[in-house]
């Protein structure tokens, strides 16, 4: 992995030094809050309903075992004992004071942690596929672009007061593990006609009150004018986006407003003016940060480990784990592990530090130090030799993370809500709970198969709803919680935007309803149909049926 | 009936006002009549002047539960007790009568609890 030099260490140094003083002004009354708060939120710090959150940047979703070891440190020192992974691969801690941050930063500085750029209207942490470095289908590894896009954007003095916040994902797979086309730019690594590579650069996707699936800007852009054409993008951005409005502020407002071939157009001129030699990566630089990513001496195995299959023939629940959670490595002998903090009844997201201790110890013993969250608010060890499974799956079981339910319908994805946010209208997490308890039967999961439910307690969409198979927004009618389902939304390379089934529901009523749309899924689907495909053949109405016939 | 809250600046603890000063339980909360208005408009002024001490300061409507007082937005049955989640965090973990009374509330949520409701940006 990318690890700093002196030059980024001694600034996340004078960083945290620098709001140490700020802090100290803001308690001595020198620093109105108004002046304070957008200071504190270019660290991170948001003032949510109980207490400070403070929301850590995890670039691409990637950490090593000291990183997440110290992670868990701050969770038990500092907070309640846990963490919450967010959908943008970043870590959340909720019960943060004031006066400890300073001390916070320090800590995480001295393992190459920070939080800035997780707040405010700037370029956002990049995410990636989190099976990058890892998985066969790869063009090219996109935590080298990832980490790139990150040191370019980091402080960037031009797009530090861009009219909303910006996001950027990378994906060099064909399956879209990161919800690029959510992104206000999103990144596919292609390959070019003549071998070299490049990315498809797709623009304006976004969730929230006015969704959009990004649209493509350029099919094919070479790889080494990355910067100077995000540039481009950013420049037509900052300088048309809309700054009078919040709601309209975003990429996706300027890029439907436009068209996607006039927004194009003016990027291309945009580009066209840049002084590429200026703006572009000098080789050498991509050089050094391409060999931080240098493939790991993998031993040479063979495609079958006799350890590994004696050990799943003898144990149905390896079999299970080995089912849903352990995915294809490029390399024979190897596989990629997801480990769901997605138990039944617990917190989606949520890991103690106890959990984050031992996902560390099995990161750096077994995963080659290397450890990944994923937007599903789940982690994953990419490196896993196909021996060490049954080991690994043990020590999982053991710390309650071995729940085998990757991709199913228990593999909820919910935002904190109004349990925590300070924007929310509803509650997210015991709506996740009750919902993931109907499917807490693996076998049943396991025969509904592929089905992402997605819950956001208010339109801001954290929760990622209008993508999910189904998904859940909590809204505030009448002074009530009420959720309103929608169907047919998909984040991954087959992205939509989900429609809204009918009237919203009272929380009570949330879990059943989900239970009604599976039912009518088993009963209507044909041969290997996911949810999602029953519901592109057969639309909304059986579905419609099946919910409001039965709340009747 | 109305209380007031805020949440502390140095440690983000939601608090209430009892008397010109801001304790942490809902349950020691100073409680203001219907026709109490010009006192709660005072200690509210009170609390903005106080920046180094609390921030967010507002007031909020409460309605009976259990014989006692309880927020009547859901978010601020919430702030008072802790994330229904976690029921050992928080405020709620000490148990109890209030806590108990504050459970049981129903009525309305954040957008009617809150008086002079500002969205922040």
């Amino acid at each position: 992995m990318y690890l700093y030099d002196a030059i980024d260490r001694e600034f996340l140094t004078d960083r945290s030094n620098e709001f140490r003083h700020q802090v100290a002004r803001r308690l001595a009354g020198e620093l109105t809050e108004d002046q304070f708060k957008p200071l504190r939120l270019m660290n991170g710090l948001y003032l949510q309903l109980h207490a400070y959150m403070l929301r850590i940047a995890i670039p691409y979703g990637s950490l090593n075992s000291r990183q997440v070891r110290r992670l868990a440190w701050i969770g038990r020192t500092y907070d309640k004992g846990y963490g919450h992974f967010t959908t943008r691969q970043n870590l959340q801690f909720h019960w943060i004071k004031l006066k400890d941050v300073p001390d916070i930063l320090d800590a995480m500085a001295e393992v190459d942690l920070h939080a800035i750029q997780t707040s405010g209207n700037c370029i956002r942490n990049v995410t990636a596929d989190p099976y990058a470095g890892a998985t066969a289908e790869e063009i090219d590894d996109p935590r080298v672009w990832s980490e790139v896009l990150r040191q370019w954007s980091t402080l960037h003095p031009e797009f530090s007061f861009l009219p909303r916040k910006f996001k950027i994902a990378v994906t060099g797979a064909l399956t879209d593990r990161a919800a690029v086309k959510t992104h206000d730019i999103g990144l596919f690594l292609r390959k070019g006609r003549d071998g070299a590579i490049g990315f498809e650069v797709v623009a304006g996707g976004g969730q929230g009150r006015t969704p959009y699936i990004a649209q493509t800007v350029r099919s094919y852009l070479p790889a080494e004018h990355l910067l100077s054409y995000v540039e481009a993008i950013l420049r037509v951005y900052n300088r048309h986006g809309r700054r009078d409005n919040i709601y309209k502020a975003r990429i996706k407002i300027l890029v439907a407003a436009l068209g996607i071939e006039e927004f194009t157009r003016q990027v291309e001129e945009e580009w066209g003016k840049i002084n590429a030699e200026r703006a572009d990566l000098p080789a050498a630089e991509l050089d050094r940060i391409r060999a931080a990513f240098a493939q790991p001496r993998f031993e040479t195995l063979p495609d079958v480990s006799d350890a590994f299959e004696a050990a799943r023939a003898a144990s149905p629940a390896l079999q299970r784990f080995v089912r849903n959670n352990v995915k294809p490595h490029k390399v024979p002998g190897y596989a990629i592990v997801e480990v769901s903090l997605k138990a039944i009844g617990q917190t989606p997201g949520d890991a103690t530090a106890d959990q984050l201790d031992v996902v560390a110890d099995l990161g750096e013993r077994y995963s080659l130090d290397d450890i990944r969250v994923t937007h599903a608010q789940n982690l994953v060890l990419p490196h896993v030799k196909l021996d060490d499974l049954p080991a690994v799956h043990a020590a999982l079981e053991a710390a309650g993370l071995a729940t085998a339910n990757i991709d199913l319908a228990s593999d909820i994805i919910a935002c904190p809500g109004l349990d925590y946010c300070a924007l929310a209208n509803a509650r997210a997490i015991p709506i996740a709970q009750d919902i993931a308890r109907k499917f807490a039967d693996p076998d049943r999961a396991e025969k509904v198969g592929e089905l992402k439910i997605k819950i956001s307690g208010c339109i801001n969409a954290c929760g990622h709803h209008h993508v999910a198979h189904i998904g859940i927004l909590g809204v505030d009618k009448k002074g009530e919680e009420f959720y309103q389902l929608s169907l047919g939304g998909s984040g991954a390379e087959d992205a939509s935007i989900g429609k809204i089934l009918g009237p919203g529901l009272s929380a009570d009523k949330v879990a059943p309803a989900i239970d009604a749309l599976v039912e009518a899924y088993l009963h209507i689907r044909t041969g290997e149909e996911r949810f999602l495909d029953t519901y592109r053949r057969v639309g909304l109405e059986p579905f419609k049926e099946a919910v409001y016939a039965q709340a009747d | 009936m109305k209380a007031i809250t805020a949440n502390r600046l140095i440690d983000g603890e939601v608090v209430f006002w009892k008397g010109g000063a801001w304790v942490d339980g809902f349950g020691d909360a100073q409680l203001f009549d219907e026709g109490q208005d010009a006192e709660v408009e005072t200690a509210v002024a009170t609390g903005k002047a106080q920046p180094t001490v609390v921030i967010d300061v507002y007031s909020i409507d409460l309605t009976p539960s259990d014989g006692r007082w309880a927020p009547v937005s859901y978010r601020e049955r919430i702030r008072a007790l802790g994330p229904t989640n976690e029921p050992t965090h928080g405020k709620q973990a000490v148990g109890g009568e209030v806590v108990e009374a504050l459970r049981h509330a129903d009525g309305a949520a954040r957008s009617t609890g809150r008086v002079d409701l500002i969205r922040r940006k």
